[in-house]
């Protein structure tokens, strides 16, 4: 068996690879080298092509023991290992030469099974043979059924496209026609579909009927050059070409697994006249994606020279290809059919022409009107499962493409009025969420107006989705700004997209418009659901997008959290919220000195009005004054109560009652942390933490709890000088110097 | 290190990128240079006039060749709307021609392959402008499809018969909408058909796939109806319209389908105190004779509190489905017949509006 290891490339290389392996020198490479040779020289199988290639016209078949005895060595290594290249070249060439008659030749045709590649040349020298000689008819089909299934396995195409028309020649002959038009399927190109040879296809069809092998080849002429043939592919006709593999099907793959090659999957032919989804009997046609299907009819200066070179879409079937034809693909009849594909996705990302996207945008409002505000055959409440499809392909769409499409702005601004909040819910709001910056003058009236009703009337999780969907809304906003806006041109169109000009005050405008309007809708959201932490979590997530718009988008602008979500969040019994909070009023921070800095060191300084710092410190002031310094009722307090009426209340210290021991949020990791602590100890004080040791403890114990936004808060607004303070600490003086000292680092932003 | 990183964001970020560079990159430039179109429709949503003239008998017959009005008029028509045409050329109709009638002539027979221009013995489609029913510049002209085909068992001298018409128009289009496309685009947003739905469908579908527009049911809605009504009333001061004929259903178990007929002077009285008392109020131009939707509805409230003093039925609570007159008649469900000629401008104009109202963007 050795000396049948060189007989193919992969075996070669196994060789070789063996050779490497064994890191053996250069020297024993040689001597494989020569040992290969003298081999080879010897070896039975080489012998046995040597007298297929020789052996003369007319030598007898029968009796012909050599002849028998070669054959089955042949036959060993092909079904064994395959054959290779020349060896192909060589038993097809003694095959369809008929040099020895017909009778091997169907022997020789089932035993050609390569090992490798098929070289191209070996296939035209047996075309060329198939006239000349007269084979008879079930070879002639045996050979084209071969040629069929290595198609794939043939090394180059196009000396084989070259000879087309003499390919096409015998597509008269009955017998041939099923399987030629096959070929030809598999090697028309744009510049073979001409007339004369749809005329004798249509001839063929006539003599022979609706075949369907015709109509297949007619289907590709059609997307070539639809100005020529028109047909309608009955749906019991879908399924394509047959597979013709089964005379070599067993030995192929056996073969094939045995060198290691994965060719097997281009065997299969694929024919895809239109998605599996698309025979399903669809009552609501407006939400059918259309075919991907070319011109019909062109324009008329376009019709010569230009349009030969381009591509139709339909014909692009890699992303190799589609680079490769960037310049001249042709857009399909229906701009509509583009979002089926995912790969027709990616060109339309290039595209950069106005009137395609137009289409595009004129199909997809159609579809959106008639299913959801039309309703002419009862709507996405009769139909949700297609409803539900056809938003998620657009979604996926929009997400790949980074951005909406105008229609479907459009459509949502007009679908928010009729809209019940549930139908389609995710969707609706992902489609809401890529909603492009709006004019503050109409923000109100496209939008506001609608979700404000919509919200107040709808459950806790709409509520929810929709401050989400505001939250993203925002983000893409800013994103964009901070991709496109310019430095020294504030003046900048902001958004072309919309062709209305939107300067940087005007969007700016439109952002503070949004934020108030989230404010407003979180404020009157808490109260209506009792602050629900789930909807507390998702407003604070918007907060923690508008905290920091300057320093994270570039965006000149600082907007603060109404009291309706500032105080709800702090006084949170969940120590998650109020953690996000000392977070969010960090970034804060961070944003609004930055702010101040750069006003100061720029000319061109933007405003930040008085009011936002005033805001920030009120809230800043109370959040160090509550947390640290236990002294929640101080005089400049925003929220106060009279002292009688806590009094009344019977709480003890009502002052200190929020600090980060007694807080309701932390007091559980305050009575963790005093068991900790003092392990022995029967009766439980909480105050004992204040004393100077054990505090800067529970803030440590506290911090690798993962409070990282308290953590972040407390050692940027806490001055080292009063954290540290805490070890200086007697106990008796503690409380009065926790009130006294001015805990708040340095004089407040202004 | 902090300063640094802070002072990045305004000037860093946005440097980094020249403008028309990433302007390029994105779709929107597509839109940026785009017309007034791709988004004045988002934010200001198109309505229906309330203001309209009244119509006034035309010759028409002056404008467009008789042969082609007989085509239109004293035949049922099936509303649709359709998208504007990309790359329409009324300069191709028989190119459309032969596609149309080998697209058909495939399409009937499913996996059968037909050459395009080859001789069709069953349908035979041809495509015609109708020249004069355009009213201004920006309307483009009618275009009328017809489908012949011949009786199967027809003699060979037999003419072949019109299974199938239908026609794009568009008549008074809105010139803010209409001048707003790229010239790539044929607004022709009024289609109606008369034939087997099969054909329809058939014709719908080729147009879709030619032209990349998109065809939807157009009803006439009540407003339309009623402003039929009162068009057609108005129009008794010139042309007998014998009788205004309104039919209404009432959502009551059994439903209860009324038909109220009014004779036309009785109607054209109660118009003429609608309007009276309308034009004390503004008594302006009265060259141009324009009527106010406010007068068509209290034109609608007088017939109704009519009909209840008679019936003690109140037809308000009902709907219009459809009104007919010497003139031609309309029903809910999109159907239109004109029966003379002389107001088919108005008529049309009104209808697309409706059209046009329809537009996605």
């Amino acid at each position: 068996m050795a000396t049948l290891l060189n007989l193919s490339d992969s075996d070669h290389s196994g060789l070789s690879d063996q050779s490497v392996s064994t890191r053996s020198s250069n020297r024993s490479l040689r001597i494989a080298e020569q040992e290969r040779r003298k081999n080879e020289a010897e070896d039975p199988f080489v012998l046995a092509l040597k007298y297929f290639s020789e052996v003369e016209a007319g030598t007898p078949v029968t009796g012909n023991d050599e002849l028998e005895n070669n054959l089955v060595r042949v036959e060993k290594v092909a079904f064994s290992r395959g054959l290779s290249p020349e060896a192909i070249s060589i038993m097809l060439d003694f095959a369809m030469s008929l040099r020895m008659g017909s009778s091997p030749c169907a022997r020789v045709l089932k035993c050609l099974l390569p090992a490798s590649v098929v070289p191209q040349e070996a296939v035209v020298r047996a075309i060329v043979w198939l006239t000349v000689r007269k084979l008879p008819t079930s070879t002639q089909v045996l050979f084209i059924k071969w040629v069929l299934t290595v198609f794939d396995m043939i090394d180059a195409k196009d000396k084989l496209r070259a000879i087309y028309g003499f390919i096409f020649s015998f597509v008269t002959d009955e017998n041939l026609c099923p399987f030629i038009c096959h070929l030809l399927y598999l090697l028309t190109r744009k510049e073979n579909v001409r007339v004369f040879r749809v005329r004798k296809l249509l001839e063929q069809q006539s003599k022979l009927g609706r075949q369907p092998y015709l109509l297949y080849l007619l289907s590709l002429y059609k997307v070539f050059c639809p100005e020529l043939v028109t047909l309608s592919i009955p749906s019991r006709m879908k399924s394509g070409f047959k597979n013709h593999i089964s005379p070599w099907k067993s030995a192929l793959i056996g073969v094939q697994r045995r060198n290691g090659v994965q060719v097997a999957s281009g065997i299969s032919l694929a024919f895809a006249v239109r998605d599996k989804t698309a025979s399903r009997k669809r009552k609501h046609a407006h939400l059918e994606l259309p075919p991907l299907s070319p011109v019909t009819i062109k324009e008329p200066q376009a019709a010569q020279g230009s349009s030969r070179k381009l591509v139709p879409m339909q014909q692009v079937q890699s992303f190799a290809q589609l680079l490769q034809n960037m310049h001249r693909i042709e857009l399909p009849a229906q701009m509509g059919s583009l979002l089926g594909s995912s790969l027709a996705l990616q060109y339309l990302d290039c595209v950069q022409d106005e009137s395609a996207l137009l289409r595009l945008n004129f199909w997809l409002g159609y579809a959106l009107h008639e299913e959801f505000l039309f309703c002419s055959d009862g709507g996405a409440n009769k139909n949700p499962e297609e409803a539900l499809q056809f938003l998620n392909r657009l979604l996926s769409a929009q997400h790949f493409l980074q951005e909406g499409f105008n229609s479907s702005d459009a459509f949502l601004f007009k679908f928010l009025n009729v809209w019940d909040g549930s139908l389609l819910r995710p969707q609706i709001l992902g489609l809401l969420s890529n909603i492009p910056v709006i004019p503050s003058s109409q923000i109100k009236a496209l939008l506001f107006d609608p979700l404000m009703q919509l919200f107040f009337t709808s459950s806790l999780f709409f509520k929810c989705g929709l401050i989400e969907c505001l939250n993203h809304m925002l983000l893409k906003w800013l994103t964009w700004h901070s991709a496109y806006a310019l430095e020294d041109d504030l003046d900048i169109s902001l958004n072309s997209h919309t062709s209305i000009n939107i300067t940087l005050s005007g969007f700016k405008d439109s952002v503070m418009e949004l934020v108030h309007f989230v404010g407003r809708l979180a404020s009157l959201g808490l109260q209506l659901e009792g602050c629900h932490s789930l909807l507390l979590s998702f407003i604070l997530d918007f907060y923690e997008t508008v905290c920091d718009t300057f320093l994270k988008f570039g965006l000149p602008l600082v907007v603060m959290p109404p009291p309706g979500v500032f105080y709800p969040a702090f006084f949170a019994a969940d120590p998650i919220s109020v953690d996000r909070l000392a977070f969010i009023m960090h970034r804060y921070k961070v944003n609004l000195t930055s702010a101040k800095r750069q006003e100061k060191v720029t000319e061109q300084a933007f405003h930040i009005s008085r009011q936002t710092f005033r805001e920030f410190n009120r809230y800043q002031v109370f959040l160090v004054n509550c947390l640290w310094n236990s002294n929640m009722c101080y005089p400049e307090a925003e929220v106060r109560l009279s002292d009688e009426l806590l009094a009344q209340s019977g709480v003890p210290q009502f002052s200190t009652r929020f600090d980060l021991i007694h807080h309701p949020a932390f007091v559980s990791y305050a009575l963790d942390f005093h068991h900790k602590c003092w392990p022995g100890r029967k009766d439980t004080d909480l105050n004992s933490i204040k004393q100077t040791k054990p505090w800067s403890w529970y803030l440590e114990y506290l911090f690798t709890q993962g409070f990282d936004g308290l953590k972040d808060f407390l050692q940027n607004n806490i001055s080292r000088r009063v954290m540290m303070a805490g070890d200086r600490r007697e106990d008796g003086t503690q409380s009065q110097e926790l009130e006294s000292a001015p805990q708040i680092k340095q004089p407040l932003l202004s | 290190m902090e300063g640094s990183r802070e002072r990045t964001p305004h000037s860093g970020v946005v440097k980094r990128r020249s403008k028309s560079q990433s302007y390029r990159r994105s779709i929107r430039t597509c839109f940026g240079v785009a017309s007034g179109l791709s988004l004045t429709p988002a934010l200001t949503a198109r309505r229906m006039n309330i203001c309209r003239k009244a119509p006034r008998s035309q010759n028409i017959t002056e404008k467009v060749k008789p042969e082609h009005l007989a085509l239109l008029v004293k035949t049922e028509w099936q509303l649709s709307y359709v998208t504007p045409l990309y790359q329409f050329r009324h300069t191709q109709l028989k190119t459309y021609a032969r596609q149309l009638s080998a697209f058909i002539a495939a399409e009937k027979q499913q996996g059968l392959a037909v050459e395009v221009g080859g001789l069709q013995n069953t349908f035979k489609v041809s495509f015609s402008v109708l020249q004069g029913l355009a009213e201004t510049n920006d309307d483009p002209e009618t275009v009328l499809i017809q489908v012949q085909s011949k009786p199967m068992f027809a003699r060979q001298e037999d003419p072949p018969k019109t299974v199938w018409s239908g026609w794009l128009s568009c008549i008074n289009g809105n010139p803010e909408y209409l001048q707003s496309l790229p010239k790539d685009f044929t607004c022709l947003p009024l289609f109606c058909s008369k034939g087997a739905e099969g054909l329809s469908s058939l014709v719908k579908s080729w147009l879709q796939r030619t032209f990349d527009c998109c065809f939807g049911p157009l009803d006439i809605n009540q407003t339309t109806l009623q402003w039929l009504a009162a068009l057609w009333t108005n129009c008794h001061m010139e042309t007998n319209i014998q009788k205004l004929k309104m039919i209404w259903t009432l959502p009551v178990v059994p439903p209860l389908q009324v038909t109220y007929t009014v004779d036309s002077d009785d109607a054209l009285e109660l118009w003429r105190s609608t309007r009276e008392s309308s034009a004390e109020k503004s008594r302006g131009a009265e060259d141009e004779v324009c009527i106010d939707f406010s007068e068509v509805t209290r034109f609608m409230q007088g017939l109704m509190s009519h009909f209840y003093r008679h019936f003690r039925v109140d037809l308000s609570a009902g709907e219009l489905n459809q009104v007919s007159s010497a003139l031609g008649s309309a029903k809910l469900n999109g159907k239109i017949k004109i029966s003379s000629s002389r107001y088919l401008i108005s008529i049309f104009s009104l209808l697309t509006e409706c059209a046009l109202l329809k537009m996605p963007i």
